[in-house]
C-alpha cells in the first residue's frame, strides 16, 4: 500500500528525519511509537504530502505521492493532533465543509456524514456547535473528518492526547473497528499500551530514526531482555531446590522465601517451574508474570524513557 | 524587588516586536498630529493659495488686477475660462475662481459696482477663510482707489466741461498722490459697498447635501472597515493556530485557493458593511444614496477590495495573531489619520495633503465625496476606483508571494 524509501528531512540545523524507510501492507494497523520530538509528526506531515522530503521517495499503490498529488491526497485521511476543527460550526457543518473540500456534494455528502455520526455515536449532537463538544466527542468528529471521503489509508496523529481513559477506548472501538473493516492506517503514539492494543506492526522512532520494527511478538524476540516470574512461597527456606535450579541453569534467583526466573520463554516456562515446586513441596503464596514491554523493549534500544 | 523589576524588563525586551511597536506607536502618532496640527514646518514658508483667475473684461485693469493678486506672496493665481474653473471646482482639485465679468474696468472707473464674482467650494472652509482675506487686502486696494479716482474725475469733469486735458491729468496726478493713503471717508464706504464682492458656492451643502454627514459616513466606514477586515485576515493565523490549516493544506485544494478563499469572503464581508453602513445613513440620517447609485455601488466594491487586500496583506507578512492585531492598529491609526478619516484634509496643512495619497482612506473617502458632495458622474469618478484597485492588485500579489514563501512557517 504505502512504501516510503530513505526519507530526510531537516529544519535548518535540526535533522528531524534520517533517511527513514517503512512499508505497509494494505488493511495493517501501523505502529510508529517514539517519544515527544522523535520524529512522528514530521513522518506523518511528510508521508501525507504536508511536508516535502529533502530526499527519498513515497509510492501509494506503486506510484509517486507527487506523480498526481491531487489523486494521492484523495487516498489520503489525517487525523492531526490537534482538535483541526471550527468550534463555532456544528458537527455536521464541519463534516460537510470537509467533505465538499474533497469533492463530495450533495445526497452522497449527506449520507455519508449521517453515517459517520451514526458509526461516531453522535448524531443526537450533530447539530450542535463543536465548541459544546466534550474533548472526547470532539476527538471523534476530528477522525470522523479524515473519514469522509473513503480514503485507503489514513494517519492518525496521537489521536487520543488530552482525553479521559473512557473516551480513549471509545476511541480505541473506533479504531479497532475501522481495523476489522480492512482501512490501512498508521497511528502514531508516545504510549505505548496503545501501539501494544492496536498495532500489527510497530516502528520505533527515536531521533528522526526508525531504530526497531515489527510485530510486538517479533520485537519481543529479537529483545535481550527476558520476561519475569516472580513467586514467593510459604515454606522455602526448609526445601531443597537443587533440582528447579539445575533444571533452569542459573536462570533463577532465590532470595530468601521468593524466586525469580528470568526467561524469554514464559509461557512455556511457567507451568514446568509450578510443576517442579508442587513436586518439591513448596506452598505458593503469590505468583507474577512480568511480560516484555515495549515500554523496556524502547528504554533497551534507547536507554531512555518512552516520556523522556 | 529588584529581581523581579528586572525579570519583567528582561521579558519585555525579549519581544522585540512588542518593544519596537510600544516605542514606535506614539513615535508615529506624536509625528502624525504634528503634522495634522501644523507644529511641524512651521518655519518653512508657507505655501500659497492657489485661486483660478477668469478674465472676461481683458482690460487694463483686469490684467492689473490679475498681476497684482499673483505678485503676492500668498497667493498663486492660474488663468483659465469660466467653465474650466468650474469644472475643476466640482471635481474638488481647486477652492473658487475669481471671475472679472466684461466692463469692469469701466464700471470701476465711474464708480460703479464692479462686475465680479467668486465662485467657490463650500467644502473648502478654511481655504475659503485664508482667500477673502487675501482678496480683501489686494483686490479691494486696487479697485477702491480706481473707483475713487473715477468718481472725482467724473465729478471735475462735470464741473469743468471746458477744462484743458493737460490740466485735468495734473488734477488726476494730484488725486492719484491724496489717495495713496486711503481713509475711511464716507466716500470710501460707499465705494466699499460697491466693491463687494458677491461669492456663489459652486457646490454647496444647499445643492450637494450634508458635507458633514458625507465625512463623517466615508471617513468612518472605512476606518471601521479597515478593523474589521484585520481581523478576517487573521482567522488565516487562527487557522494556522488551531490546526485546521494543516488540515486544508492535506486537502485536495492548492494553498493559493486557501489564500483566495479567505480573501472572498473578507471580500464579502467588508461589501457588505459597507453596504449595511450606507443603508444605515440612508434610513437614519438622510444621506441620498440613490443620488448616483451604479457609482456607489462600484465605490463599495473599489473600497472593500483594496480593504480586503489590506487585511490580507497584514496576516502573509505577520507570524501571529497578537502581531496582526498591534501592526494593524498601529498601521489603520497611521492610515486613517493621513487620510482624512480622523480629521477633514481641508483642515490640514498642505503637507497632508501630499501625504494622503499614500493612504486607502483617502481614494475612499474622495471617492465617496465625488459620489455625494461632488455629485460626478461615474466618467469622473472611475480614476479613484482605479486607484483602489491598484491598491487592491498590488497588496494582494505581495501577499500571494509572502504566503507562498511563508507557507512552511504556517504548517
Amino acid at each position: 500500500m504505502l512504501i516510503a524509501k530513505n526519507l530526510s528531512k531537516s529544519f535548518k540545523e535540526v535533522n528531524a528525519l534520517n533517511n527513514i524507510s517503512l512499508a505497509v501492507q494494505e488493511g495493517e494497523l501501523y505502529g510508529l511509537l517514539g517519544p515527544n520530538g522523535a520524529g512522528k509528526t514530521t513522518t506523518i506531515s511528510i508521508l501525507s504530502s504536508l511536508l516535502k522530503p529533502d530526499s527519498g521517495e513515497i509510492l501509494y499503490q506503486g506510484k509517486s505521492l507527487y506523480q498526481n498529488l491531487t489523486k494521492s491526497k484523495k487516498m489520503i485521511g489525517v487525523v492531526p493532533q490537534e482538535i483541526a476543527l471550527y468550534e463555532d460550526l456544528t458537527a455536521l457543518e464541519n463534516l460537510k465543509f470537509w467533505g465538499t473540500l474533497y469533492g463530495i456534494k450533495g445526497k452522497e455528502l449527506q449520507s455519508k456524514t449521517e453515517e459517520l455520526l451514526d458509526f461516531l455515536g453522535l448524531s443526537d449532537r450533530k447539530n450542535h456547535k463543536i465548541k459544546t463538544y466534550s474533548g472526547g466527542m470532539k476527538r471523534r468528529i476530528n477522525i470522523a473528518a479524515a473519514l469522509l471521503h473513503d480514503p485507503k489509508i489514513v494517519f492518525m496523529d496521537e489521536p487520543t492526547v488530552g482525553i479521559d481513559p473512557q473516551s480513549r477506548n471509545l476511541i480505541f472501538e473506533v479504531i479497532q473497528e475501522l481495523h476489522s473493516r480492512g482501512l490501512t492506517m498508521i497511528y502514531t503514539t508516545h504510549y505505548m499500551e496503545e501501539a501494544e492494543r492496536l498495532c500489527d506492526r510497530i516502528g520505533i522512532i527515536d531521533e528522526g530514526k526508525i531504530i526497531a520494527e515489527g510485530s510486538l511478538e517479533e520485537l519481543k524476540k529479537s529483545s535481550k531482555i527476558n520476561e519475569e516470574i516472580h513467586v514467593r512461597f510459604t515454606n522455602v527456606q526448609k526445601t531443597d531446590l537443587s533440582n528447579i535450579n539445575n533444571h533452569f541453569n542459573g536462570q533463577l534467583l532465590i532470595h530468601e522465601n521468593q524466586m525469580v526466573l528470568s526467561t524469554s520463554l514464559a509461557n512455556t516456562d511457567l507451568p514446568i517451574l509450578i510443576q517442579m515446586c508442587t513436586k518439591a513441596n513448596l506452598h505458593l503464596e503469590n505468583l507474577q508474570v512480568k511480560s516484555l514491554s515495549l515500554e523496556s523493549i524502547f528504554l533497551e534500544l534507547t536507554g531512555k524513557s518512552l516520556r523522556d | 524587588m529588584f529581581t523581579i523589576a528586572f525579570k519583567g524588563i528582561r521579558q519585555y525586551f525579549k519581544d522585540r516586536t512588542a518593544v519596537l511597536l510600544s516605542l514606535l506607536l506614539p513615535i508615529v502618532l506624536i509625528t502624525l498630529f504634528a503634522l495634522m496640527y501644523g507644529g511641524i514646518g512651521k518655519k518653512e514658508k508657507s505655501h500659497p493659495i492657489s485661486l483660478l483667475f477668469t478674465d472676461q473684461d481683458n482690460t487694463e485693469l483686469s490684467k492689473e488686477v490679475f498681476n497684482t493678486l499673483n505678485d503676492k506672496d500668498g497667493m498663486q493665481l492660474f488663468p483659465k475660462s469660466y467653465e474650466e474653473a468650474s469644472d475643476l471646482i466640482k471635481k474638488g482639485k481647486n477652492t473658487a475662481v475669481l471671475v472679472l465679468y466684461k466692463g469692469f474696468q469701466d464700471s470701476v472707473e465711474a464708480g460703479n459696482k464692479a462686475p465680479m464674482e467668486l465662485f467657490y467650494d463650500e467644502a473648502k472652509e478654511i481655504e475659503m477663510g485664508l482667500l477673502q482675506q487675501a482678496l480683501w487686502s489686494n483686490l479691494f486696494g486696487i479697485t477702491m482707489k480706481k473707483g475713487i479716482k473715477g468718481k472725482v474725475n467724473t465729478w471735475i469733469k462735470e464741473k469743468n466741461p471746458d477744462l484743458a486735458d493737460a490740466e485735468l491729468l495734473d488734477i488726476q496726478a494730484q488725486v492719484e498722490e491724496q489717495f495713496t493713503d486711503f481713509d475711511n471717508s464716507d466716500d470710501s464706504k460707499e465705494l466699499e459697498e460697491k466693491s463687494n464682492l458677491p461669492m456663489t458656492a459652486i457646490v454647496s451643502e444647499e445643492k450637494n447635501g450634508n458635507l458633514g454627514l458625507v465625512q463623517a459616513i466615508a471617513g468612518t466606514a472605512i476606518m471601521m472597515l479597515l478593523f474589521s477586515v484585520s481581523g478576517s485576515g487573521a482567522s488565516l493565523l487562527k487557522e494556522k493556530e488551531d490546526g485546521t490549516f494543516r488540515r486544508l493544506l492535506v486537502s485536495p485544494i492548492s494553498p493559493s485557493s486557501i489564500l483566495y478563499g479567505k480573501m472572498l469572503s473578507t471580500l464579502f464581508m467588508a461589501v457588505l458593511q459597507l453596504t449595511v453602513m450606507f443603508l444605515y445613513s440612508w434610513l437614519a440620517l438622510g444621506l441620498d444614496i440613490f443620488i448616483n447609485l451604479p457609482a456607489l455601488l462600484l465605490m463599495i466594491l473599489s473600497a472593500a477590495i483594496a480593504c480586503t487586500s489590506f487585511g490580507i496583506f497584514m496576516a502573509t507578512i505577520c507570524k501571529s495573531r497578537k502581531q496582526v492585531e498591534s501592526l494593524s492598529t498601529l498601521i489603520i491609526l497611521v492610515i486613517s489619520a493621513l487620510g482624512g478619516s480622523m480629521m477633514p484634509l481641508v483642515f490640514m496643512p498642505e503637507i497632508m495633503h501630499k501625504l494622503a495619497v499614500v493612504s486607502v482612506n483617502y481614494w475612499a473617502i474622495e471617492g465617496f465625496f465625488d459620489v455625494f458632495w461632488r455629485q460626478l458622474p461615474l466618467s469622473e469618478i472611475y480614476p479613484k476606483m482605479l486607484v483602489l484597485l491598484g491598491i487592491g492588485i498590488v497588496l494582494t500579489s505581495i501577499s500571494v508571494i509572502s504566503f507562498k514563501r511563508n507557507l512552511l512557517k504556517l504548517v
